[in-house]
């Protein structure tokens, strides 16, 4: 049965690289890694513009040839003799994932560099400072580190990999790519450090755990398939006699971690802690980024070696995990709704709603292929809506920073009822309520899933959507109605890339509601995953 | 001496690992318990690499001890960081954050 | 969806049920046959038979604390030098297979880079 391998008996030949398909990924890892460069020899003073600069421009570069790459649907590397090197693919839905979480990056990279509203930024200027000792006190009045530009840059990079990522090997690389920096950005708040730190250590503790399940289900899977790329664990599960132990097995560990990063029930625990404790910029990049690396991810992962796309029509697993996968989205669903209810800080209650999210993502994910397109839109309009949501929170401050209790919030409305109307616009996105972006995201999504025969699943959604509305139009209320309390916190006038932030949202919120056919006509033309 | 007895001791050692985590209370003992789980998988890997008669899980265990290392020195600076605060680092210790 | 296909988990749910069973037994047995007797130095860490001194987390230099990181990090980096030795003088691979190489270690040589301005490699 075992045989010895050696290298002298491999035929080991050199693939053929597409550059163009890998552009994107290198311009942002290449962005990165310059970036440190500048963080090592720039003078202090001149860090800051150069590295929002390379930023945005290292973003909107990949943007361009993300573009560029559209129509293509095929491996990034190409084996002379004719054999699948998987690594990265570039298709239809990889490359507009990879789009959405550049084009949100860039919103998330002003919202890391926003100076103004408070002075020296949400970062600390030296992490290794002792929280709450006399240096850290000496160190409030520098400008926060700007490390964290290249640190996004790599998490953002971690995220597209991992969307595209054929292999699973690669898929474990990109996640701990985009994971690592997260762990660290979470720490680094310039106010509130004990609680950042802590967060940071919740989430590094947790994410580390979730990710040996996700290797340890990876080399179960290599064990039953013989290989770690997506189509051959699909080809195999049709022909292997294997052990259905190995194969289980992997895949539930493979989830465990798959659905700790989208914040699924019963993996949820971290999260509002978590997006409680960071810096609200790298809450909202992890919100919005995070979110669509990691359903994508399980788009790709379930849709593609385990759903059998390639054949619709021919054998494939989804009898064995659909009923688990549909048990923890009822669950996610039920339990980040109810929870968002009792919530009274603003950043709690948009963790729990993102968890309720996570659910009505994976109801996209259990309907497979069918619902592929919706839940690409879901994860557009849910990104650019929570995007805005938490720019505006960074905005309401009193003398303490950040006022994120939710009684601090109440009559707000009368004292700044701009900043209030955009709120309120956000929160009935967030509810679902007609012509908002949310209720065509949750439409199109539950629509879909119904055409696919989950109809439990979808009734489930829709009730526990009617309770997570709740919440959120408590908060209106709270805004319009409620009396002011004395030391109300001030709305701050925004800077010009917190401006552009909430902007930017707000108008992706209101146009993916009125004309919701352009974005699902770009999903639809992005087909599906390649997965022959 | 079959390669099974290796998948054994793996699953062993990630079971331990897993406990090891979900039981102990000292953020650094919680974090080795990760390690001891990334171990077993690398185990599992290579034992699967013989038995399959490729190359490629040996590969792959090089790639997840590289990620081991970048994980160690990202948690023992936040570890270390809130230590320095707190001056314990106790898991049960953090617990500013909660509603 | 049959109701063998639902009878497929109940072995499923009967075997957690099960597991929490035994694991409740065994800890009610377990606190029912053992003896209490608590006292303070059963409770201190064990070191071999000697009081510990002080705690653990003892005062040292923190360079040796990022000297070993940075060992750390290029000493694991290392590993994949070896499969690229075993390959690069293959046909087919010559300059390329060199210039990636080339590519991997200046990106970790990115990382001296910044530890060495930095002032990291300093032994003050």
């Amino acid at each position: 049965m075992t045989t010895m391998v050696s290298a002298d008996t491999l035929d080991i030949s050199f693939p053929e690289v597409d550059y163009l398909a890998l552009a994107p990924l290198l311009i942002v890892f290449g962005a990165a890694c310059v970036g440190i460069l500048l963080e090592a020899f720039l003078p202090r003073t001149r860090r800051y513009s150069a590295q929002l600069v390379l930023s945005v421009v290292g973003l909107v570069a990949a943007l361009v040839t993300i573009v560029m790459n559209v129509g293509e649907d095929r491996p990034a590397f190409a084996m002379s003799d004719g054999s699948r090197v998987d690594a990265i693919v570039i298709d239809g839905p990889g490359l507009f994932l990879m789009g959405a979480i550049v084009a949100m990056g860039v919103i998330a990279v002003l919202l890391i560099a926003e100076r103004r509203v408070s002075a020296g930024g949400a970062f600390v200027a030296h992490a290794a400072v002792a929280a709450d000792s006399k240096a850290d006190a000496a160190q409030a009045r520098h400008p926060g580190a700007t490390e964290v530009f290249p640190l996004t840059m790599f998490a953002i990079g971690g995220m597209m990999l991992f969307c595209v990522a054929g292999d699973l090997l690669t898929m474990f690389i990109a996640l701990e790519a985009f994971s690592l920096p997260l762990y660290l950005l979470c720490g680094l708040a310039r106010r509130r450090r004990l609680l950042s730190q802590e967060a940071a250590m919740k989430y590094f503790l947790l994410g580390a755990f979730a990710s040996a399940f996700f290797i340890y289900g990876v080399a179960l899977l290599y064990g039953y398939a013989g290989s770690v790329q997506l189509v051959d664990i699909n080809a195999a599960i049709a022909a292997s006699g294997n052990s259905q132990v190995l194969l289980l097995s992997g895949l539930a560990m493979l989830a465990v971690g798959l659905l700790f990063k989208a914040a699924a029930v019963p993996f949820h625990v971290w999260t509002p802690d978590v997006y409680t404790g960071a810096p609200t910029p790298v809450t909202a990049l992890m919100a919005a980024c995070t979110k669509v690396a990691a359903i994508g991810g399980l788009l790709r992962v379930f849709n593609v070696a385990f759903g059998n796309s390639g054949n619709p029509g021919g054998p494939s697993l989804a009898w064995d995990w659909r009923p688990i996968l549909i048990a923890i989205a009822i669950a996610t669903m039920v339990i980040g709704a109810i929870l968002a209810v009792t919530q009274t800080d603003i950043k709690r209650l948009l963790a729990y709603s993102s968890i309720a999210n996570a659910g009505y993502l994976l109801v996209g994910v259990i309907a497979l292929g069918q619902a592929l397109g919706a839940t690409l839109f879901y994860l557009v309009a849910y990104g650019f809506t929570v995007l805005a949501a938490f720019a505006v929170v960074t905005l309401v401050r009193d003398s303490q920073g950040e006022a994120t209790h939710l009684s601090r919030w109440a009559g707000l409305a009368k004292r700044s009822p701009r900043f209030a109307v955009i709120f309120t616009l956000l929160m009935l996105a967030f509810a679902g309520i007609p012509l908002t972006s949310g209720f065509a995201a949750k439409f199109a999504v539950f629509s879909s899933a119904l055409e696919a025969g989950q109809t439990s699943l979808v009734i489930v959604g829709v009730l526990s959507s009617v309770i997570l509305a709740f919440p959120y139009l408590k908060v209106v209320v709270l805004l319009w109605l409620s009396q002011p309390v004395e030391d109300a916190p001030a709305v701050s006038m925004p800077g010009f890339m917190t401006g552009t932030a909430v902007t930017v949202g707000v108008v992706f919120t209101v146009l993916l509601g009125l004309a919701p056919q352009v974005l699902l006509n770009i999903v639809d033309g992005a087909g599906q995953f390649l997965a022959k | 001496m079959t390669p099974t007895y290796y998948l054994v001791l793996a699953a062993a050692l990630f079971t331990i690992g897993a406990v090891g985590v979900l039981v102990r209370r000292n953020a650094i003992v919680v974090f080795m318990c990760v390690e001891l789980m990334l171990n077993a998988a690398n185990l599992t890997l290579v034992t699967f690499s013989r038995i399959n008669g490729t190359l490629d899980g040996q590969i792959m265990s090089f790639f997840v001890m590289v990620v081991a290392a970048a994980e160690v020195v990202i948690g023992l600076a936040i570890i270390m960081s809130i230590y320095r605060s707190r001056r314990s680092a106790s898991v049960d210790d953090a617990n500013l954050l909660k509603y | 969806m049959g109701t063998t296909y639902l009878a497929s988990y109940s072995t499923l749910g009967f075997l957690l049920v099960l597991g929490v069973l035994v694991s409740i037994a065994a800890f009610a047995a377990n606190r029912l046959l053992r003896t209490q007797a608590p006292s303070p130095a059963k409770q201190t860490t064990y070191e071999c038979g000697l009081d510990p001194v002080g705690d653990g987390w003892a005062q040292m230099q923190i360079r040796y604390y990022v000297y070993a990181f940075l060992y750390a990090l290029f000493a694991v980096e290392s590993v994949f030098l070896f499969p690229w030795a075993v390959v690069y003088d293959r046909p087919g691979f010559g300059v390329t297979a060199a210039a990636e190489m080339g590519v991997f270690v200046a990106v970790l040589a990115l990382g001296l880079a910044y530890a060495w301005r930095k002032g990291v490699l300093r032994w003050l």
